[in-house]
C-alpha cells in the first residue's frame, strides 16, 4: 500500500513524513548519513580514498605526472580535478562524453581546491619555469545515491592527504629529471574543506545530505565548503527555492559542525594507517 | 556480425550443417579445403607496398606508407605500424551507414594482436635515430568485397603488402656539433625489405553442427555461431588464439581446432611464399629485358 | 586531451615519474620461484562481493591479490537506439579501466585495449545468458577496473557474470575468466601485473598469455585470447591449466551467490553484512 502511494504520488508520500520531522528512510531532516572512509587501497595511485556516504560511493585516485609549467606561471604546478559520473554507478547516465552533472562536479570542485588554497600549487613546482607536478585527481562515482558533492569533497581531501610524491632531483650533467621511486614525502595540505549539501523541500522544509531521491524532489538545493578556520571558501546554490537569511545562518552553522566531524574522520583514518 | 542479414532458411541451413557432417560442403570441398586464392602484389603505385588479395569472393586491397615519425618513448629502438581497416559499403549490404566499423575495429585488434609481439616482425629494423626518428609504416587495409572469411583474407594480404614492401635506405650522419642528420638515398632501387618469414597467418576455424571448416563461405558463416581465429606462423607456432561469436566450445573441440588450424596455416604459409617469389621473379625478368 | 572541453584540462604533455626512475623496474623472469612466492599453479586469494551498487539491478565486486573489478547490470531494459524488433534480448558489455588503475595513466576516452576487452567479455558472457528470454530489451553490463595488478580481463569477465546472476539475469551457467602466463617452460596462473606477457619485452622462444572464460558446470569454452607465440602442445596444455584455475575459482563463486541470497531473503538466515578485507576503515 505504502509503495503504491509512493509511486503514484511521490511528493505527497514525501509531505506526509516531513510533516513528521522524519524522512523515509528513517533519519531525522538534520541527519547525516552513515560516513565510511578506506584510504590508500589503490596501490597504483600516489593516492586514494574510497568514501561511503550511506550508499554514495566515490573513489578519488590521484596520479602525479611531471611537467612543465606555463610561462605565464612558472612557479606553478597543477592540480587538475574531474568527476566522472559513469553509467556504471546509475540508470540515470548513458555512456558517451561527461554529462553535464558531471561538468558542474568538476567545475565546483576546481573552484573549491583554487578557493580553499588545500594545495598550494607553488608547492608543486620543482624547478621554476622547468619542472613541476601536475597531480590528476579523477574522482569516480561507484554509486550514485544523491550528494555526490559532499562524497567527492571528501575523498579528494583524503586522497590528497594521501598522496606520496617521489623525491625529484635535476641531473647536473643532462638537466634531466632524475626520480627517486623509494624516497617519498607526502604532500603538504594547506586547508582541510568540507561539504555539506542541504535539500530545501516545499520552500519549507530543510534537510540535509539528500538521497538520490530526495533531490529529485527538492525544489532547491544549497551545497557550503567550509575550511577549519570557520570560513566559507565555496557556496553553491543553483537555482531553486529562495532561502531566508536566518535559514542560511542555520545551515552555515550546521555545515561547520559536520565540517569538524569529517576531519576528525579523516584525521582518525590516516593514523590508524601505518605508514 | 551476420545475424542482420539472415537470409538463409532453415532447409538450406540444415544442407548446409548436414554437408559438413559428411565432409563434403555446399561448393564440393571438404571441410578442411581452402578456396582459390589470387594474389597480385605492387597493385598501388604511389605506396611502399601493396597486394590484392581473392579469396572466393572475399576482395581485399591493402597499401604500405612508410613515413617517419617519432617511435613511444617506451620503445625508443623500434618503429610502428599503424592499422587501419575500411569495411566499404559496397563490400556487404551489412555495412551501409556505420555498420562496417565494429567489424573493421574486430579486424584491426586482431591484426595488432598478432603484430604486437616482438617475434612477428623485427621492428628495430625500422629504426632511424634511437628516441628519435623512426618508420612508421600505415597499413591501410581496404576491404572490397566481403564473402566469408575476412580475417584470412585481410592477414593473407597484409602479409603479402609487407613482403613487398620496399623502404627508402636512409644515411644517419652528424656534423661537428653532433646535430644528427637524416639523408635519403638517391637510388630508388637502394631499398630495404622486412623480413616477413615470422608474419602469422589467421586461420579461422567455424564451428558447424559437431565439426569445424575452415575459410568458411558467407552462408557457412551464417550457420557458425562460435568461431576459432589461429595465428600460425611458416614454422608452424601459434600465434593468437581469439574466440568469437555468440557460441560456446568444447574444450576438446578446440584442441581440434587448434589441430587443424595449425596444419592448414603452415600450408597456407608456405603457398603464399611460393606464390609471391614466383610473381616477382617473373616480374624481375620484365625488368631486366626492357632495361 | 585536446579537443575535449567537457573537462577539466590539464597540461598538454606530462609524463609520470617512473619513466625518470634511475632504477628499471624489475620484470619476472623465467627460471626460480615467482616473487609473491606462490607456486607456478597457485592463484592469488579472491574476493567476491554482490549488491555493491544500490542502483543497478545487479552487481559486483572481486579482488584478485591487488585487481580490483567492479560490475554493474542494469536491465533488461528498453533498447536505448531504434531498432528493428528482435525476439532475442540484447547484451552490452563496457569495459573500463579507472584512470589510475595502473601504473601509467589512463585516458578518459575508451582506448583500443578497453574496446577489445569490452568484445571479449560480451562474447564470454553471450553464451551464457538465456538471450531469448527477454525479446525486445537490452542488459547493460558495465565493469570498471580499477586497479590492473594482472589478469584484469579474467577478473572482468568473472565479475561480469556475478553481477548478471545478483540481476537475476536468467542464465544458463556463470562464467568464470582465469589467465594463465607462460614464460619459456615456465606456466603462471594467475599472473600478476610484473609477471604479464609484454610483446614489446619478450621475444624468442614459448611466451604468451592465454585467458579462458569457461561456463564451469557445462564445461564450455566461452572465451579463449591468446597473445604471444607458443608451440601447439604449449598453447593446448596453457588452455587446459586456464579450465583447472576458473574450476578454482568456481567455488568461491558458488559460496558468494548463496550467502548472497541468504543476505536478500532474510527468513533463510539471519547474516551479518562483510567488509572488505582492504585497506584501512573508519566510521562515524
Amino acid at each position: 500500500m505504502a509503495a503504491d502511494f509512493k509511486t503514484a504520488q511521490p511528493v505527497e508520500y514525501y509531505r506526509r513524513f516531513l510533516k513528521e520531522d522524519v524522512r523515509p528512510d528513517g533519519r531525522e531532516l538534520g541527519e547525516i548519513r552513515h560516513t565510511t572512509l578506506n584510504i590508500g587501497s589503490i596501490t597504483t595511485a600516489e593516492g586514494s580514498a574510497l568514501v561511503k556516504l550511506g550508499n554514495t560511493t566515490v573513489i578519488c585516485g590521484i596520479k602525479a605526472e611531471l611537467c612543465n609549467p606555463t610561462a605565464e606561471e612558472p612557479k606553478k604546478g597543477f592540480v587538475v580535478p574531474n568527476v566522472d559520473l559513469p553509467p556504471l554507478c546509475s540508470p540515470r547516465f548513458r555512456p558517451g562524453p561527461p554529462s553535464e552533472q558531471a561538468q558542474v562536479v568538476s567545475q565546483l570542485m576546481a573552484d573549491i581546491i583554487q578557493n580553499s588554497g588545500v594545495v598550494a600549487l607553488e608547492d608543486l613546482c620543482i624547478v621554476e619555469g622547468k619542472l613541476c607536478w601536475v597531480l590528476y585527481c579523477d574522482m569516480l562515482c561507484l554509486d550514485y545515491d544523491g550528494n555526490v558533492v559532499d562524497t567527492c569533497v571528501i575523498s579528494l581531501l583524503a586522497a590528497l592527504k594521501n598522496v606520496l610524491l617521489p623525491e625529484v632531483r635535476v641531473s647536473e650533467e643532462t638537466g634531466d629529471p632524475v626520480t627517486d621511486m623509494e624516497k617519498k614525502l607526502p604532500l603538504n595540505i594547506r586547508k582541510c574543506p568540507v561539504a555539506t549539501t542541504f535539500g530545501v523541500f516545499d520552500d519549507h522544509y530543510l534537510f540535509t545530505d539528500p538521497t538520490n531521491e530526495e533531490e529529485c524532489l527538492a525544489t532547491g538545493v544549497l551545497t557550503i565548503v567550509t575550511t577549519e578556520d570557520n570560513k566559507i571558501c565555496c557556496m553553491h546554490k543553483p537555482g531553486g527555492t529562495p532561502l531566508s537569511e536566518s535559514r542560511l545562518q542555520d545551515c552555515i552553522n550546521r555545515a561547520l559542525t559536520r565540517a569538524e566531524e569529517v576531519r576528525k574522520l579523516i584525521h582518525e583514518t590516516i593514523n590508524s594507517v601505518e605508514r | 556480425m551476420s545475424s542482420t542479414l539472415g537470409v538463409l532458411s532453415d532447409a538450406e541451413r540444415l544442407f548446409i550443417v548436414h554437408g559438413v557432417q559428411d565432409d563434403l560442403r555446399s561448393d564440393g570441398r571438404a571441410c578442411e579445403d581452402y578456396r582459390h586464392v589470387e594474389v597480385e602484389t605492387d597493385v598501388v603505385s604511389n605506396t611502399s607496398g601493396s597486394a590484392r588479395l581473392r579469396l572466393g569472393n572475399t576482395d581485399i586491397l591493402v597499401g604500405v606508407k612508410a613515413e617517419m615519425g617519432e617511435p613511444d618513448p617506451g620503445r625508443p629502438k623500434e618503429g610502428k605500424l599503424e592499422f587501419f581497416v575500411d569495411c566499404s559499403a559496397n563490400a556487404s549490404p551489412e555495412f551501409e551507414g556505420r555498420g562496417g566499423e565494429e567489424l573493421a575495429i574486430e579486424v584491426s585488434n586482431a591484426l595488432q594482436r598478432i603484430f604486437n609481439s616482438k617475434s612477428t616482425l623485427d621492428l628495430t629494423a625500422l629504426c632511424i635515430i634511437p628516441g628519435g626518428q623512426c618508420w612508421v609504416l600505415f597499413v591501410d587495409v581496404l576491404v572490397l568485397e566481403c564473402g566469408g572469411n575476412l580475417f584470412d583474407a585481410v592477414s593473407l594480404a597484409v602479409k603479402a603488402a609487407l613482403y613487398n614492401t620496399r623502404i627508402p635506405t636512409v644515411i644517419v650522419t652528424a656534423d661537428d656539433e653532433g646535430q644528427q642528420e637524416i639523408e635519403l638515398s638517391d637510388d630508388p632501387y637502394d631499398v630495404k625489405r622486412l623480413d616477413v618469414d615470422n608474419v602469422p597467418l589467421i586461420v579461422t576455424l567455424s564451428k558447424i553442427g559437431h565439426r569445424h571448416v575452415v575459410d568458411a563461405s558467407w552462408e557457412e558463416e551464417l550457420c557458425s555461431l562460435a568461431r576459432l581465429t589461429v595465428g600460425v606462423t611458416q614454422k608452424g607456432t601459434i600465434a593468437g588464439l581469439n574466440k568469437e561469436g555468440s557460441g560456446s566450445l568444447d574444450p576438446e573441440s578446440i584442441y581440434e581446432m587448434i589441430e587443424s588450424g595449425k596444419k592448414v596455416g603452415v600450408v597456407l604459409n608456405s603457398r603464399l611464399k611460393e606464390a609471391l617469389e614466383k610473381e616477382e621473379n617473373s616480374k624481375r625478368e620484365k625488368v631486366g629485358f626492357l632495361g | 586531451m585536446p579537443g575535449d572541453s567537457r573537462r577539466i584540462a590539464g597540461p598538454q604533455d606530462s609524463r609520470a615519474p617512473h619513466w625518470f626512475g634511475r632504477q628499471q623496474e624489475t620484470h619476472q623472469e623465467a627460471g626460480g620461484t615467482r616473487q609473491d612466492g606462490r607456486g607456478d599453479h597457485d592463484l592469488r586469494p579472491v574476493y567476491l562481493h554482490t549488491g555493491v551498487v544500490s542502483q543497478a539491478t545487479g552487481s559486483a565486486y572481486m579482488e584478485m591479490g591487488q585487481t580490483k573489478v567492479i560490475a554493474a547490470v542494469y536491465g533488461p531494459r528498453e533498447i536505448s537506439r531504434r531498432e528493428e524488433f528482435t525476439m532475442k534480448g540484447r547484451l552490452c558489455c563496457e569495459l573500463k579501466f579507472a584512470t589510475f588503475s595502473c601504473r601509467q595513466r589512463r585516458q578518459h576516452i575508451q582506448d583500443n585495449q578497453e574496446r577489445d576487452g569490452s568484445l571479449i567479455v560480451l562474447q564470454a558472457l553471450e553464451p551464457a545468458v538465456c538471450l531469448d528470454k527477454f525479446p525486445k530489451s537490452q542488459v547493460d553490463v558495465y565493469i570498471t577496473v580499477l586497479q590492473d595488478d594482472g589478469s584484469a580481463l579474467a577478473a572482468a569477465i568473472t565479475c561480469a557474470a556475478l553481477g548478471l546472476a545478483d540481476a537475476g539475469v536468467m542464465m544458463y551457467d556463470v562464467v568464470v575468466g582465469c589467465s594463465v602466463r607462460q614464460c619459456g617452460e615456465d606456466q603462471w596462473l594467475d599472473p600478476s601485473v610484473r609477471e604479464e606477457f609484454r610483446p614489446e619485452v619478450e621475444s624468442a622462444g614459448d611466451h604468451g598469455m592465454v585467458t579462458v572464460g569457461l561456463l564451469p558446470s557445462l564445461n564450455q569454452v566461452s572465451a579463449l585470447v591468446l597473445d604471444g607465440h607458443l608451440q601447439q602442445q604449449t598453447a593446448v596444455q596453457a588452455v587446459k591449466t586456464c579450465i583447472s584455475g576458473c574450476q578454482g575459482i568456481y567455488p568461491i563463486l558458488k559460496d558468494c551467490l548463496v550467502s548472497s541470497t541468504r543476505r536478500n531473503v532474510p527468513s533463510l538466515e539471519q547474516k551479518s553484512g562483510q567488509t572488505s578485507t582492504d585497506g584501512q576503515n573508519g566510521q562515524t
